[in-house]
């Protein structure tokens, strides 16, 4: 009985293609794209491909000629239904199983939308056509083949065991401090040092003074006009007496952090309007910075009201109202000599003693 | 241990025959030599062979040190059609997301700069002076897209919608009403030099990085170039090069001391040469990165009899350069 009847088990036993198709195996009248792979140049892709932008296309004068959005909504009889084209996110997120989620941050109907960018920074550019390319040959360090670096000792070091209750301690730190420094990689194409974020603080020392809050007003609303980025106040964390402030009851500074468009212009403007007009304004101090390649500089009132959005109506800032401010440079250096190398490349100043 | 043995070690070190690969140059080979004070001393390997036995006479190379010379971009690039597409996109976008703008806080009520404004917002309909007429919180504020051929994402007429916004303020709240105001436009992106197409200008192509290129007595172009002389770095030889050539009419920076590219050739054996079975030596540059900050290439003083100059853009490069040359040299040309 089994050995009558073995196609079924042998069908299964068997590979695929031993195994007798219902379809007819026309071999030699089958096509498949790879075959005709070989044939085509890549010059025929490359045909394919439009040569010009999208934009660029010409149309047909009467079809351009003839579009009319605003008509066209006017003619329309029955107005389309509302709720279908303007999409609202939800205001709260209910979690991931509800059914109205919210849309991407991305996204333009979303509420974390942040429309942008609108320019493309002139600092920008000439970081990247002429500051970067200079920065890796400056930083070009030539190792012959067959160079082998010489080990580097442990940045954490062991104990030296002269005492039983060294085991099980967690390691020491470096020697001359117990900060731990960055680690400075070679800087390769890949690693150039670039500025990162700019952070313009103020601390504003009449914020408490004669429970007037003007003083914090003003200064958010001079460091948002020069920033473009709304700021945030912080209370103070000590007791000044002589200012009358009290921590944790008074707010008395100002914050903006800038990244990306808003930072590049603000560099800009920095560089190119504010610094040169500057009277005796020697540079940045040479021992400013924090050894991982951030770079702090002061500016006092006057110096603040030359941006030129402060110019422009100086006269609606209450008088000597306008604060000073500290303006930090974060770059993504790891030493204060590389942030130096590049923000001097990008047009600030450095005077007296270089601590690096 | 005194330290005076220290350069005697040196120099024993550089008569050692080498364990290197020959590939490697002298001071290079003093790097890989010279050991860490902690790690121990390398066995010094016994080679029978001397550096006298070597019967391989390998081609001798001209060394030369060659200056990029180069203007870096002075102005921004121009942007593509879809960056503008995109910029103004996002700009009328922000108008529809961004509260209004508050009069109150900077225009006095009565005002001549407030009656200048009334009449502003009525024919722009929007704060904004660069996105056309477009009011973000009317009720056709959905027709946000331009229409084609609509001139409003040009950075140009934004420009000058923006000057001509300018003097209309100017003209109506000066005192002076005889005298109408004036205000400079911006320079323009094309030069003169550029519609010559002034090739030893510096004020072509603004937004294009310029190099230097001379031509030597023989007719073909080149960076300017000349042998190293003995005693001498990389870094001075291209300094001397350069005052050699384009004079010292210029105010250049060198950036680093190291070459950025190189090019090397062998010359073709001439019918002469294949008699006396003398091979001439080839010549390998090493190209050293330098920018321009003031002055202009003078070629009446330069000792290495060159004929020419131009300041041209990378593109440009292609068509003057030998083949073998500009491929050598592409990669270390910066795009813009």
């Amino acid at each position: 009985m089994a050995a009558r009847e073995p196609s079924r088990y042998l069908a299964r036993a068997l590979p695929r293609t031993s195994v007798p198709s219902i379809r007819p195996q026309g071999f030699l009248s089958r096509r498949n794209v790879s075959d005709e792979a070989p044939a085509r140049r890549l010059s025929d892709h490359l045909t394919e491909l439009e040569s010009a932008s999208s934009l660029s296309t010409t149309v047909p004068e009467s079809a351009a000629a003839s579009f009319d959005p605003l008509a066209r909504a006017a003619a329309r009889k029955n107005q389309l239904p509302r709720g279908r084209y303007q999409f609202r996110s939800p205001k709260y997120n209910r979690g991931p199983l509800h059914p109205h989620q919210p849309p991407p941050p991305s996204h333009p109907s979303s509420r974390l939308f942040v429309p942008g960018p609108f320019s493309a920074p002139r600092a920008e550019q000439t970081f990247d056509s002429t500051v970067s390319p200079d920065i890796m040959t400056l930083c070009y360090v030539h190792t012959p083949p067959g160079f082998k670096p010489p080990p580097k000792s442990a940045r954490l070091r062991e104990w030296d065991d002269s005492s039983p209750y060294h085991k099980n301690r967690v390691l020491r730190g470096p020697r001359g401090g117990d900060v731990l420094r960055l680690l400075r990689k070679p800087i390769k194409f890949n690693n150039i040092p670039e500025i990162e974020r700019i952070t313009i603080h103020s601390y504003v020392k009449n914020a408490a003074a004669e429970r007037n809050s003007s003083w914090l007003h003003v200064a958010g609303i001079a460091v948002q006009a020069i920033s473009n980025v709304r700021v945030e106040t912080f209370k103070s964390k000590s007791n000044v007496a002589p200012w009358g402030i009290a921590a944790g009851r008074d707010s008395v500074a100002v914050k903006a952090e800038l990244y990306g468009e808003n930072m590049h212009h603000f560099f800009g403007k920095l560089v190119d309007v504010v610094l040169p007009r500057i009277k005796d304004w020697e540079g940045v101090k040479g021992s400013s910075g924090d050894s991982s390649g951030n770079i702090t500089f002061g500016l006092i009132p006057e110096n603040v009201a030359l941006f030129p959005e402060l110019e422009i109506n100086y006269d609606m800032y209450p008088p000597k109202m306008i604060p000073g401010c500290h303006i930090t440079l974060h770059t993504t250096a790891k030493t204060d000599k590389d942030a130096r190398l590049l923000l001097s490349a990008m047009g600030i100043p450095f005077y007296g003693k270089i601590v690096n | 241990m005194s330290s005076g043995s220290n350069g005697a070690r040196r120099v024993a070190s550089l008569l050692r025959p080498s364990i290197i690969d020959s590939g490697v140059c002298r001071s290079c080979q003093e790097t890989l030599g010279r050991r860490s004070y902690s790690s121990a001393a390398p066995a010094i390997e016994s080679t029978s062979a001397s550096t006298a036995a070597d019967p391989a006479v390998k081609p001798a190379y001209i060394i030369n040190a060659g200056v990029v010379l180069s203007r870096p971009p002075q102005i921004t690039r121009e942007l593509e059609p879809f960056e503008k597409a995109f910029f103004f996109y996002q700009k009328r976008l922000n108008e529809r997301l961004a509260l209004p703008f508050t009069k109150y806080f900077y225009f006095k009520r009565g005002t001549p700069a407030d009656e200048d404004w009334k009449k502003k917002i009525q024919e722009r309909r929007t704060a904004a002076r660069d996105i056309g007429k477009y009011n973000a919180y009317d009720s056709d504020a959905w027709n946000d897209e331009l229409l084609l051929g609509a001139k409003e994402s040009e950075p140009e007429h934004q420009i000058e919608a923006l000057v001509q916004d300018a003097e209309s303020t100017a003209n109506a709240t000066s005192q002076d009403t005889s005298k109408k105001e004036e205000i400079p436009r911006p320079y323009p992106r094309i030069t003169e030099a550029d519609k010559k197409n002034d090739q030893k200008s510096l004020d072509r192509l603004l937004s294009r990085t310029l190099y230097l290129l001379v031509q030597s007595k023989e007719g073909h172009w080149k960076f300017p170039s000349s042998p190293v002389e003995s005693g001498e770095t990389l870094r001075l030889a291209a300094e001397r090069t350069l005052a050699q050539s384009a004079g010292v009419n210029m105010n250049t920076w060198f950036v680093g001391f190291h070459p950025v590219g190189w090019h090397s050739f062998n010359p073709r054996r001439s019918k002469a040469d294949n008699a006396t079975e003398i091979e001439a030596p080839g010549s390998k540059i090493f190209f050293l990165k330098s920018r321009m900050m003031a002055g202009q290439a003078d070629l009446s003083v330069n000792t290495q009899g060159l004929k020419d100059f131009k300041w041209l853009a990378k593109e440009e490069l292609a068509q003057y350069l030998n083949t073998q040359y500009y491929s050598n040299i592409k990669n270390m040309l910066a795009d813009r």
